[in-house]
């Protein structure tokens, strides 16, 4: 029989979290915008908003501290920054192109160097995604093989339904262990019918035509004329749930201060700017294509997976109307 | 201001005003494309989605078929024409459709000397408004759904372009949001307006989409890129945010021709143009000056008059 969980006791489950001294993260309203923060209260969880940046920031944060230095005495004195204290974490609430993102990025972070900052965050944290009942037309997760109601990524995974409760699947471990120590709020159901998911506008993609097309036209006329217009900033790549280029800069004085890691994106001009002098990626249809063949070629190249989850972040930001899931769609009638 | 005497006050734009609008721009921009006066035009064509619309250069006449004017059309394409952002110039003479608030960035770009009057074919626009973010896009536009900025707009006629596209309509009575929102901030304690800015600049992330899309912004090396050594944090932190976003305000005061694009494009919905408007004012009262409404030698920032005030200097 499947577990159920009302609102109410989903909200009481983060009031229990909060009191068990776990970090809770979920979609709050923050100003005049929805984001991933820390929720002090089951009260705080706003339902049924996309969040304007993505919840990967709960394991890769827009900017940490991994050092610190400090002159003392003559000499330089360096600390690394007390893993262990991160806190044991709960996202909730994330809907499944934001829950499956973490799942994506576990290749990159442990291939050649494994990042333990991001890896601690991982290994610490239970993730309760959540189908996606509301989108517009920016949405294209079904596209890149995703889907409102896909459990990839999640630990527990929500569907809502049309009582206003929400069917609940144990996908991993970690999703049966918060169940399990939490039991007096799921009760034993069949429960109503789902709500009903969301359309998407974009059809299915052929995600491996894409990449054969890809790995021919590396030169093509394409690129010129989408970096036409790009501006060349990182709105796209920053709220991406998949993106994951940072740059690490030493902020403070010569002699006390901090080493920081912080996002970074491949539409910066300077982002692959040698000490040299020189650019290989010198102007910004280089750049553009490098973002696609990224997300779609080299990423599946070395891990066998789509760097994007179709969240349609990246198109209702950008400042110049640069739609990926129109791109995808040209490339894929080709 | 000139055709007060024939304004049209309506409480809805319908699609066929811009329509009427987008037909005269076809046919301009093919005729230029046609006789080479110019070797493209930077106009607007339509996105994927229902009523979106993107910045495009169009170079043949089948491409400057398809170039439409709608709410949608929110961008300032001057953006296009500065040599650090795209440098379209540098193929030539190229045609550019421009709003009235867009007019006033190639203004001042004039006035920078960072572009040619003779190097522009400019197809200026009798724009009644453009889209708000995240609004209803109906096609019609309303005071539900209009652009924060064009509540307020005085030049809804362009002036100084070669040709205009449309006749004059605006939406009547609309509340000045902007200025309601600089009043109640100028009105605050300066801890509470310390901490209303704050509270905006601690949500930024650095992207430079502000940056990017400002028509003035075109300094080939930008002080908040220096790392050697770092001038501003570029980490995304509140001091480096703080720092970065009043850097910016105060270089373009007497200088930012208002288009609110920094503010349109900031995913995270920093009140950007607050700023703007604020330094706006100051030069307003200080020198009497309004950037950017025509080509000037010199704005008041950039030359030495002895009757300047000098009350500042204790």
């Amino acid at each position: 029989m499947p577990q159920i969980i009302t609102e109410q006791n989903l909200r009481n489950l983060i009031d229990l979290l909060v009191k068990e001294a776990k970090l809770v993260v979920g979609p709050k309203l923050s100003g005049s915008v929805v984001l991933y923060e820390p929720l002090t209260a089951g009260s705080d969880l706003t339902l049924d908003a996309l969040p304007r940046r993505s919840s990967k920031e709960l394991f890769f944060p827009i900017c940490e501290d991994i050092l610190s230095y400090k002159r003392e005495n003559g000499a330089m004195k360096v600390s690394d920054m007390d893993r262990s204290k991160f806190p044991e974490a709960v996202l909730i609430g994330a809907p499944p192109c934001d829950a499956g993102s973490p799942a994506i990025l576990d290749a990159v972070m442990s291939w050649d160097y494994k990042d333990e900052f991001y890896l601690e965050r991982r290994r610490k944290s239970t993730i309760v995604g959540i189908a996606c009942t509301k989108g517009d037309d920016a949405c294209f997760c079904r596209a890149v093989g995703l889907a409102p109601d896909a459990e990839a990524g999640s630990d527990l995974f929500l569907t809502p339904l049309k009582d206003g409760s929400y069917a609940c699947k144990a996908v991993t471990e970690k999703g049966q262990a918060l169940v399990a120590a939490h039991q007096n709020l799921f009760a034993e159901g069949a429960g109503a019918e789902p709500k009903p998911f969301v359309d998407q506008a974009v059809e299915k993609l052929d995600l491996v035509k894409i990449k054969k097309w890809l790995e021919e036209h590396f030169e093509d006329p394409l690129w010129e004329k989408i970096a036409d217009i790009c501006v060349g900033c990182g709105a796209c790549a920053f709220i991406c749930p998949a993106c994951h280029c940072f740059d690490i800069n030493d902020e403070g004085s010569t002699d006390d201060g901090v080493r920081r890691k912080h996002w970074d994106a491949c539409g910066f001009a300077k982002f692959t700017n040698h000490a040299s002098g020189h650019n290989p990626r010198d102007v910004q249809n280089k750049r553009y294509r490098n973002r696609i063949m990224h997300k779609f070629k080299y990423y599946d190249d070395k891990f066998g997976k789509t760097l994007c989850t179709g969240c349609g972040r990246c198109i209702r930001a950008c400042p110049v109307g640069i739609d990926i899931a129109e791109i995808l769609e040209q490339i894929n009638s080709k | 201001m000139n055709a007060k005497a024939n304004k049209n006050h309506v409480t809805s734009i319908e699609p066929a005003y811009y329509e009427a609008i987008t037909e005269a721009i076809r046919k301009e921009a093919v005729k230029i494309l046609k006789n080479e006066t110019v070797v493209g035009v930077v106009g607007y064509l339509p996105g994927r989605r229902k009523g979106t619309a993107s910045p495009a250069l169009v170079t043949t006449v089948e491409e400057a078929e398809k170039l439409i004017f709608s709410p949608a059309c929110v961008n300032n394409l001057s953006v296009y024409l500065t040599k650090a952002k795209k440098g379209v110039l540098k193929q030539g003479k190229v045609g550019i459709v421009a709003k009235g608030c867009d007019m006033r960035a190639l203004a001042g770009l004039m006035t920078e000397s960072q572009l040619q009057r003779e190097d522009l074919f400019i197809i200026g626009v009798v724009c009644p408004g453009v889209y708000g973010f995240g609004v209803q896009r109906t096609g019609t536009l309303t005071e539900e759904n209009i652009a924060r900025k064009c509540r307020e707009c005085t030049v809804h006629m362009p002036e100084g372009a070669d040709v205009a596209a449309g006749t004059h309509a605006e939406l009547a009575d609309l509340t000045p949001e902007e200025a309601e929102e600089m009043a109640r901030i100028e009105a605050m304690p300066q801890t509470e307006r310390w901490a209303f800015w704050k509270e905006h600049f601690s949500r930024c992330i650095r992207c430079m989409a502000c940056r990017q899309v400002c028509p003035f912004c075109y300094c080939e090396q930008c002080l908040c890129d220096k790392n050697r050594p770092q001038a501003v944090e570029s980490s995304p932190r509140p001091a480096g945010n703080m720092a970065w976003h009043l850097v910016r305000a105060m270089h373009l005061a007497g200088r930012c021709g208002g288009c609110a694009e920094c503010e349109r494009v900031c995913p995270m919905d920093i009140p950007l143009n607050l700023l703007n408007r604020r330094m706006a004012q100051e030069l307003k009262e200080l020198y009497d000056f309004e950037a950017g409404l025509t080509p000037v030698e010199k704005g008041p920032l950039n030359e030495y008059k002895e009757n300047d005030d000098q009350s500042f200097i204790k």
